[in-house]
Parts: C-alpha cells; sequence; structure tokens
C-alpha cells in the first residue's frame, strides 16, 4: 500500500505541531514556573488525559453541536444558492437586495442572536437560523460570481442553439459556477461551526459552546475547556474537508489543476 | 443558377454606450452570399465584421436594415438550427466528454440520447478524433479542441457554418492543418461557410469571395472574387496567384486603412 504524499505531510505537520506545544507548555510550567501557565498554555498531554476522562460526554456535545452546523449550513447553502440565482435572473433584485444583504453581514452575531430568539422564540430554530445566517452570504456570493463570470462565447453558443432560460441555467451557468460554488462553501464551513459554537454559548443548554462556557463560568469541569476548544476547532477542519471531498466527487474536471486542499 | 442563403440590405449598426456617445459599427451594408459558397468577411479589428456575423446569428439585432438567412429570418433561422457557430475559443464545457460537447445543440433540439450519440459519433469521424469521444476537453490540444467546436457546430447538420476567427488562436502549423479539414469538409458537405478573419492570407485561401471592411469609419471596403482552382492544397500557398492575389487585397489596406487604425 502506497502512503500518499499528502498523508505524510499532513502527520509530520500534526505531530510537529504537538511536540512544539507540549514544548512550549512545559517551559511555561517547569522551567519559567509561571502560575498562570495552566491558563495560558496548558501541558498538551493533560489535555489528552482530560479527554480521555471527559470524552464520551465531549464527543455528545460535539454531536449536538454538528447537529446544529450540518442543518444550518444546509439551509443556508440552499439560501445561498438560491438568492444567487434570483440575483442572476433579475439585475434589480442584485442591485436592491445585495446592499441590504452586505449591511446585514455586518451585524455582529453577538448582536444578532438576541433578536433571532427573539423573532423565534424557539432555541432550536434560532441555533439553525444563525448558523444559516453566516453560511448563505459567501455562497451567494460566490455562486453568483461565478454564474456572472460564464465564459462569453458559451454563453452565445447556448443562445445560438436556441436554448431557453431553464437550459442556460442547467447546462451551463449551473455547472460552470460549481467550482466557485465550493469555494464559498468551503469558506463558510469553519464559519457555520463558529456561529454554531457561538449559538450554544447564548441560551443553549448543550453543545461544545456551552461546555467551553460553563467550563469557563458556570463552574463546570475546568479540565474541559481545553478539549472542547481543541475539539471545536478539529470540527471546523472536519467540515471544511467534508466539503472538500463533496467537490472532489462533485467537480472532477477540476481535479487537475492542483489547487485543491 | 445561383440561390441566395443570406441576404442583407442596407444594414446599418450603432453602438451608443447610453452617453450620447454613438459609434456606427456597419454602415448600410448589402450583401448577398451564394448557397455553397465559402465568403470571408476581413478586416482589422473594430470594423464590424464580427458584429455583421452576430447579427446573422441572431445574437445581435441591428439598428435598422433587413437580413434574411435560409429564406427566413435570422431567428427563425436560429430556432430552426439552419447555421452552427464555430468560435474563436474553442467554447467546450470542461464538465462534458468531448461527445457530449458534440451531443449539445442536438440535447437542446429534443434528439433522443441514442439518436445523438449516433450523429457525435459520426461528427467526430468527420474531423478525425475518432477514439476521443470520452475524453475531456482539458486532455486535448488547442487544434483538437477547435475540431470538436467544429464537429459540435456540423452536429444538427445546418446549411450554413458561421466561423467567427475561428483558428486565429492557434499556432501557425496546427492552423494550417486546420484550413485544409475545413476544406475538405466543406468540399464534401456542399455548406455554405461565412468566416470572420483578420489573415489576408487565410482568407484568400480558403475562400471564393473576400468581402474586405475598413474601420473608422466602418464599411465594406470592396469583395473580391479569388480565382483560384479548386480544391486548394497546401502547394497552392507557395504559388505566384496566390500572393497576386493577397497583393490585391493588400492594396485596399496600403491605401486606405493604416492610417486608422
Amino acid at each position: 500500500m502506497r502512503i500518499s504524499k499528502k498523508g505524510i505531510s499532513a502527520v509530520l505537520w500534526t505531530g510537529t505541531f504537538v511536540i512544539l506545544w507540549e514544548a512550549a507548555a512545559v517551559f511555561l510550567h517547569y522551567v519559567k514556573e509561571d502560575p498562570m501557565a495552566g491558563r495560558k498554555l496548558p501541558l498538551f498531554s493533560e489535555i489528552v488525559s482530560s479527554f480521555a476522562e471527559h470524552g464520551s460526554s465531549l464527543l455528545a456535545q460535539a454531536a449536538v453541536t454538528a447537529g446544529y452546523t450540518a442543518a444550518g449550513f444546509l439551509a443556508g447553502a440552499a439560501a445561498g444558492i438560491l438568492l444567487a440565482v434570483v440575483m442572476k435572473l433579475s439585475g434589480v433584485v442584485e442591485k436592491t437586495a445585495l446592499p441590504y444583504i452586505l449591511a446585514a453581514q455586518m451585524i455582529p452575531i453577538l448582536g444578532l442572536a438576541p433578536i433571532v430568539f427573539g423573532l423565534f422564540k424557539d432555541v432550536t430554530a434560532s441555533r439553525i437560523v444563525i448558523t444559516a445566517y453566516i453560511t448563505f452570504f459567501p455562497v451567494a456570493v460566490n455562486f453568483l460570481s461565478g454564474m456572472k463570470s460564464a465564459d462569453d462565447d458559451l454563453v452565445q453558443l447556448m443562445e445560438a442553439c436556441g436554448a431557453d432560460k431553464r437550459e442556460k441555467y442547467s447546462k451551463l451557468l449551473i455547472p460552470y459556477s460549481l467550482p466557485y460554488l465550493f469555494t464559498g462553501m468551503k469558506l463558510s464551513a469553519p464559519m457555520a461551526v463558529s456561529a454554531s459554537i457561538l449559538a450554544d454559548t447564548l441560551s443553549a443548554r448543550n453543545g461544545i459552546g456551552y461546555i467551553i462556557i460553563y467550563a469557563l463560568y458556570g463552574g463546570g469541569t475546568k479540565g474541559q475547556f481545553w478539549p472542547a476548544v481543541l475539539m471545536a476547532s478539529v470540527m471546523g477542519l472536519i467540515c471544511f474537508l467534508i466539503i472538500s471531498a463533496v467537490e472532489y466527487f462533485a467537480v472532477p474536471w477540476k481535479r487537475k489543476g492542483g489547487n485543491n486542499v | 443558377m445561383t440561390e441566395k442563403v443570406i441576404e442583407i440590405r442596407n444594414l446599418n449598426m450603432i453602438y451608443s454606450n447610453g452617453k450620447g456617445n454613438e459609434k456606427k459599427v456597419i454602415d448600410n451594408l448589402s450583401l448577398d452570399i451564394e448557397k455553397g459558397e465559402f465568403v470571408s468577411l476581413l478586416g482589422p479589428s473594430g470594423c464590424g465584421k464580427t458584429t455583421l456575423l452576430r447579427i446573422i446569428a441572431d445574437l445581435l439585432a441591428p439598428t435598422s436594415g433587413e437580413v434574411s438567412v435560409a429564406g427566413s429570418s435570422p431567428r427563425e433561422a436560429r430556432l430552426s438550427h439552419k447555421y452552427g457557430m464555430v468560435f474563436q475559443s474553442p467554447a467546450l464545457m470542461e464538465w462534458r466528454t468531448v461527445l457530449e460537447n458534440i451531443e449539445l445543440p442536438l440535447e437542446i433540439q429534443g434528439v433522443s440520447r441514442k439518436e445523438r450519440r449516433v450523429i457525435a459519433e459520426k461528427q467526430l469521424e468527420t474531423v478525425d478524433l475518432a477514439g476521443y469521444g470520452n475524453s475531456y476537453p482539458a486532455e486535448l490540444s488547442g487544434g483538437m479542441k477547435q475540431r470538436v467546436g467544429i464537429a459540435r457546430a456540423l452536429s444538427m447538420n445546418p446549411e450554413i457554418l458561421l466561423m467567427d476567427e475561428p483558428f486565429s488562436a492557434l499556432d501557425e502549423f496546427t492552423k494550417e492543418r486546420l484550413h485544409g479539414d475545413l476544406l475538405r469538409i466543406w468540399e464534401r458537405t456542399e455548406k455554405t461557410i461565412v468566416f470572420v478573419t483578420h489573415n489576408i492570407g487565410e482568407a484568400v485561401y480558403l475562400s471564393d469571395r473576400v468581402c474586405v471592411f475598413s474601420s473608422n469609419p466602418a464599411r465594406l471596403a470592396g469583395v473580391f472574387d479569388v480565382p483560384l482552382a479548386r480544391p486548394r492544397e497546401h502547394v497552392m500557398l507557395k504559388t505566384e496567384e496566390y500572393y497576386t492575389e493577397i497583393a490585391k487585397i493588400r492594396e485596399t489596406f496600403e491605401e486606405k486603412f493604416y492610417e486608422n487604425i
């Protein structure tokens, strides 16, 4: 069996990262004897043993957050795709909607969350909406710019062949913009995880974000903090990798470019 | 007996940028093209030759004047697939195989899957690419891609081929090979070809008639019959007759053109 170059480099990077972390933590703890070392940079080995202790409950909470992330991401991506098509169909919609969408993106989630909770009066729905809200913008903008950059000769060709609007979209604009769509989704997938975790902290009673807040301020197990933080970043990475994997199969004609992560 | 396939009467095309600036790119043009004729539209960029081709193809609406294509309006001709179009770029869909690209116009026309495949395979042989049907465009050379573009234009078996500088992006050797291919296809299928080019030699080598356009002001500067014998072979490119024809056309350019480019 051959091990890919990519696989080797991933193992090397992770290994180096862990060793450097542990070395820095040991330095803080035992050489400088910093009393705050545990807060600044705990021993990696401690995080691992803490994970071993709380692992199952952490994984269960991560699964809760992952569920909301997935639901919110799918809803947000669908909304983004739909909005991009509507904006492409109508220049008026694009010109009127885009400034508002852009302005809406400037609202921090922290400010948005109470509004969403107030509107939906339901924690589950609000968590999904907040995640979807973060997802839809990069998806819509990238997908739209993909459709707008479709090769002019191809557009003329479709016209010359007597294609109707539906065919222009299904046979040209949408397949042409798929790589752009995936760029948008790869951007928004880790953001969806962060948004979902933030939503956990705001009024939910479970999820990885809740564990983090509870560990910090709520009298929860301190030992859960670092494993939960690491878990959150791993979740973001996994979401990115899932989208990349889907892209690999959905956009096979772009594989040779070598720019795929 | 001559049958006119394309008739153009008093055609005008004025581009307006909406700020009162107008540019006349076609000025009161009248031109007839006969069935089975190979006609080149020759001129520098900005002379309106591509605009004229796009008006014939119903991809642009003229400011005024009458155009008849295959006995009907350009629109009807387009919708009933009276012409096939070849662009300067190969304009292939990179997510489709070579055969699927050739099938595109048939697919839009609603030809059955089975029938499409038979026609596409046959056209692929016409352009000497049998065996490449399941390749993707990215796997082909520039010349091969352009041949796929020609096969696609032929797939609906149109009366007319409209070609917009199809070989101008190819290297000299590939170009000469494709000239030979195109002449062979034209002689066998007896199609009417309207060929836009800015290359005098190419226009002379391929055409029965060369329409020379000038820019600033845009107008038809002259129409030249090319009396060279058919079938034309590459050896002809070394003959004095060939250079005499080029010189005749070149004179038009030298007198009136260069100061205005």
